[in-house]
């Protein structure tokens, strides 16, 4: 039995539109999301900002109702019994705030281990136990809100983990962290796949997703755009060649033409410093650096290079490529 | 049983990590000293309007000030989850929800009673006023319903304010108001209709005048209509704010609504 | 002289902000109305004739007053909280210059609650508002208002050290309120409050304004309020320059 079960998930935000004439606008976040997770399983829900996956974490963890769809945690209906799964699972969130600010690490905890009935003789232990897993202990009795970004986004984890759930969910918990203290917080939620834990990430760090999670869903616009173990994903993109150009005051009909090439499967446009960085991708194998030179004449250019595709190229193909497929 | 737990050692976390002056540097002139001067203000008030005794707005002013507490702190110990973005961690919790919801009125309470105690203590000390003998126990009880009372009305702004913007504003607004309606200060009778009819389903009015006739020293039996209805308001005030929390908790699965600050 | 560009360029913009806030509804407006039908309801219910105008006056200064007090407490917090203060002392502008267009708006933002008690009284109390010496009462509010507002700033003075501003001014609403004889009289009070009601900016202010609609002589009561107010300024360039050594001293200006 899956631990983790989405089945067409959809949710729809009503939000109004302007000041004097408020009309109401319908916005579908979340367009059919269906995955499933193993026990013991780390899932990353991969995607850009916008993308869906911070209102999927929400509905799973019972703080949002879908609009339609079912899910269920553990074999528990996130709908009908959302008081038995929250029991089952933690909660971890990016960002400054969350925490109560007035208070130590230790009360911080020391309440919600309280909330989530975490029987009274346990709490120390407990307590401790994870103060040293997340690296605070020392620390603990100190206010909150002298602690920097990394700090707290290590006691949210703590209190993620406070009454010792099977099954974790982490919304983008290296968002704003420095790269050291990041690369710990990887180790830690490591770890925690190791311990039997069942976990479901979400970010948009590519390379987080892809040395941590042993599988990938790729989300963007609301629906999920691949599926399978990193290797697979880089294997959708294996056989492409991908070509990097420069241009110079590139326009609209520019990148239009490069579309057009024959064989061309898809192009990204990055904006670097007052240039364009166009990356075109291709089968492997078509040459095709001259008739898309051709297709941007007009436009100065710059360095041309060709290479083999990385996840990020396999990410953004199915992120940003179907741009012209909506 | 843990709701237990959650209603007495969670609600007197929250009361720390959420009330905004547990400071006693905060604490002294806003909750003892303020009222200290109102009750000496309006006590003077009276002397020069010559309506009725130091007596009269004394007992009307001392039990009106557990709206510091009552009032503010309550609004704030539930309002300002929202400030501190830990409404979803809460509410991710399977915590019962009324343990959770009401724990935190006990702190408040306690802190209610303390104001007005020391109201009542700053009036004997400094004014004409003198509880009649062996009334103080009597005193006490209506005390404790009535501080009860209104704390339920703060409850009632509390859940607002998980929702609206400018809960404090109301929370002053409210503060205020109490002491026009329910006969703090203006004798109840001198009241026009209107204002009365909204003062007798408001907390404290019921309260304030038993507190003043056992205070003169009529027995507790004369009282106890006043002491119940004031009793019922509160419950059904609490009932009121409790079934907001409930709603709007609702209404942030439905609609997301909780989360915009 | 850009001084007086300075401040009024800084009196103008806090004008603005301080009349789009929720908060200088309340203060202005309806809690000067509460109190004033308080007070009203109590002077009726007592029966002590011709005491009606007297009152609404009493309880618009009130909220003059409560404008003055939470605008400067206020304005030093809120520049704390933004994290502004700090640069504020930074620059090159006295700080006094900065800090008196603050407490001057504060002052006149609450004379509109002169006006609306007045209003209020008329329209719900029935209270007559025949003037003696309109003209006089012309003076009196600027000069009131002038007066109030250094007192302002002297508290914002010391607000610049005390890092709990609000609390301390929520102590003084009321106090200021019964010694400066707003709605009770001072000589009603014990003896030794009269004295400390002479310091106080109000107390003149009320009597300017009093005097000026009720009869009497305006004239020696505007008069105070302007000599205060330079009393005032001196103490607060005193006062500001040890406090801000001392804040600096004790890093004090930056916590919000």
């Amino acid at each position: 039995m899956a631990v983790i079960e989405a089945v067409e998930l959809r949710r729809t935000y009503r939000t109004s539109t302007g000041i004097f004439r408020r009309r109401a606008v319908d916005v579908e976040a979340v367009r059919g999301v269906s995955f499933e997770v193993g026990k013991g399983e780390l899932f990353g829900l991969l995607g850009p900002n916008g993308a869906g996956k911070t209102t999927t974490i929400k509905m799973l963890i019972t703080l949002l109702l879908p609009t339609s769809g079912t899910a269920r945690v553990l074999g528990l209906d996130v709908v009908a019994e959302p008081r038995e799964v929250r029991r089952r699972i933690g909660y971890v969130f990016g960002g400054d705030k969350g925490l109560y600010e007035r208070l130590s690490a230790l009360d911080n905890l020391r309440y919600f281990a309280e909330l989530y009935s975490v029987p009274p003789r346990l709490q120390r232990k407990r307590i401790a136990d994870l103060l040293e897993l997340v690296g605070l202990t020392g620390r603990e009795n100190e206010r909150v809100e002298g602690y920097s970004r990394g700090m707290r986004q290590r006691l949210h984890i703590a209190r993620g983990l406070i009454h010792d759930p099977e099954v974790v969910f982490l919304d983008e918990p290296t968002i704003g962290v420095d790269p050291v203290g990041a690369r710990e917080l990887r180790a830690t939620i490591a770890s925690l796949v190791a311990q039997g834990k069942t976990v479901l990430l979400t970010t948009h760090y590519m390379f987080e997703a892809d040395s941590l999670c042993d599988r990938i869903a790729v989300i963007a616009h609301g629906r999920i755009v691949a599926e399978g173990t990193p290797g697979e994903l880089k294997a959708q993109v294996a056989d492409r060649t991908v070509v990097e150009i420069e241009a110079f005051d590139l326009a609209e009909d520019g990148i239009a033409r490069v579309r057009g090439v024959p064989g061309v499967e898809s192009v990204s446009v990055d904006e670097r410093d007052g240039r364009h960085v166009l990356l075109v991708q291709s089968p492997r194998g078509l040459e095709l650096t001259q008739p898309l030179l051709a297709a941007l004449d007009g436009t100065s250019v710059g360095r041309v290079a060709a290479r083999e595709p990385t996840l990020e190229d396999a990410y953004v193909a199915l992120v940003g490529g179907d741009e012209g497929a909506r | 049983m843990t709701s237990l737990r959650i209603f007495f050692v969670g609600g007197a976390i929250a009361y720390r990590a959420l009330f905004n002056w547990i400071s006693p540097w905060l604490y002294i002139p806003t909750m003892l000293g303020s009222p200290l001067f109102q009750i000496l203000f309006f006590a003077y008030l009276g002397r020069f309007a010559g309506v009725e005794d130091d007596a009269f707005f004394v007992v009307g002013n001392a039990v009106q000030v557990c709206g510091m507490s009552c009032i503010y702190a309550m609004t704030m110990t539930i309002a300002n989850e929202r400030w501190f973005a830990t409404l979803s961690p809460l509410l991710a919790t399977p915590a019962n929800r009324l343990a959770l919801f009401t724990g935190r009125a006990l702190p408040v309470i306690a802190n209610g009673l303390v104001v007005s105690v020391f109201g009542f203590f700053v009036g004997w000390l400094f004014l004409d006023f003198e509880p009649a003998a062996g009334s103080v126990p009597a005193l006490g009880l209506v005390l404790v319903v009535t501080v009860f009372s209104c704390t339920a009305l703060g409850m009632v702004l509390g859940s607002i304010g998980l929702r609206a913007r400018d809960v404090f504003f109301a929370a002053n607004l409210a503060y205020y108001l109490l002491l026009l309606f329910c006969g703090v200060n203006v004798p109840f009778d001198e009241l026009p209709g209107w204002m009365q009819t909204v003062g007798s389903v408001l907390p404290l009015t019921h309260g304030i005048e038993a507190a003043r006739e056992v205070a003169a020293g009529e027995p507790l039996s004369s009282v106890t209509g006043l002491v119940w209805t004031e009793l019922g308001i509160g419950v059904l005030y609490a009932a009121g704010a409790f079934a907001l929390f409930r709603l709007f908790e609702a209404e942030g699965r439905r609609r997301a609504s909780l989360e915009t600050l | 002289m850009t001084s007086l560009r300075v401040v009024w360029g800084g009196f103008r913009f806090h004008v603005k902000t301080l009349t789009l806030s929720n908060f200088f509804l309340l203060t202005t407006f309806l809690l000067p109305a509460i109190f004033a039908s308080i007070a009203f309801f109590l002077v009726e219910a007592g029966g002590r004739p011709g005491t009606l105008l007297y009152t609404a006056l009493g309880a618009g200064m009130m909220g003059v007053w409560s404008s003055t007090l939470f605008g400067s407490g206020g304005a030093i917090q809120w520049q704390r909280y933004q994290g502004t203060l700090e640069l504020l002392v930074a620059t090159p502008s006295p700080f006094l210059l900065v800090l008196l267009p603050i407490t001057l708006a504060s002052a006149t933002v609450g004379a509109y609650s002169l006006g609306m008690t007045l209003v209020f009284g008329r329209v719900v109390f029935g209270v007559p508002l025949d003037l003696a010496h309109p003209v006089a009462l012309v003076v009196a509010i600027p000069a009131m208002v002038i007066g109030l507002g250094f007192l302002g700033l002297l508290l914002a003075t010391t607000f610049v050290l005390y890092r709990y501003a609000n609390a301390l001014s929520n102590l003084l609403e009321y106090p200021v309120w019964l010694v400066t004889g707003l709605l009770v009289p001072v000589s009603l009070l014990p003896v030794w409050v009269e004295p400390i009601s002479w310091v106080l900016a109000p107390t003149w202010g009320v009597r300017a304004i009093r005097e000026s609609a009720l009869g009497g002589h305006p004239w020696s009561s505007i008069g105070m309020c302007l000599v205060l107010a330079a009393l005032y300024f001196v103490l607060a360039s005193f006062f500001l320059r040890v406090f801000e050594r001392l804040a600096r001293g004790r890093a004090t200006l930056s916590l919000s």
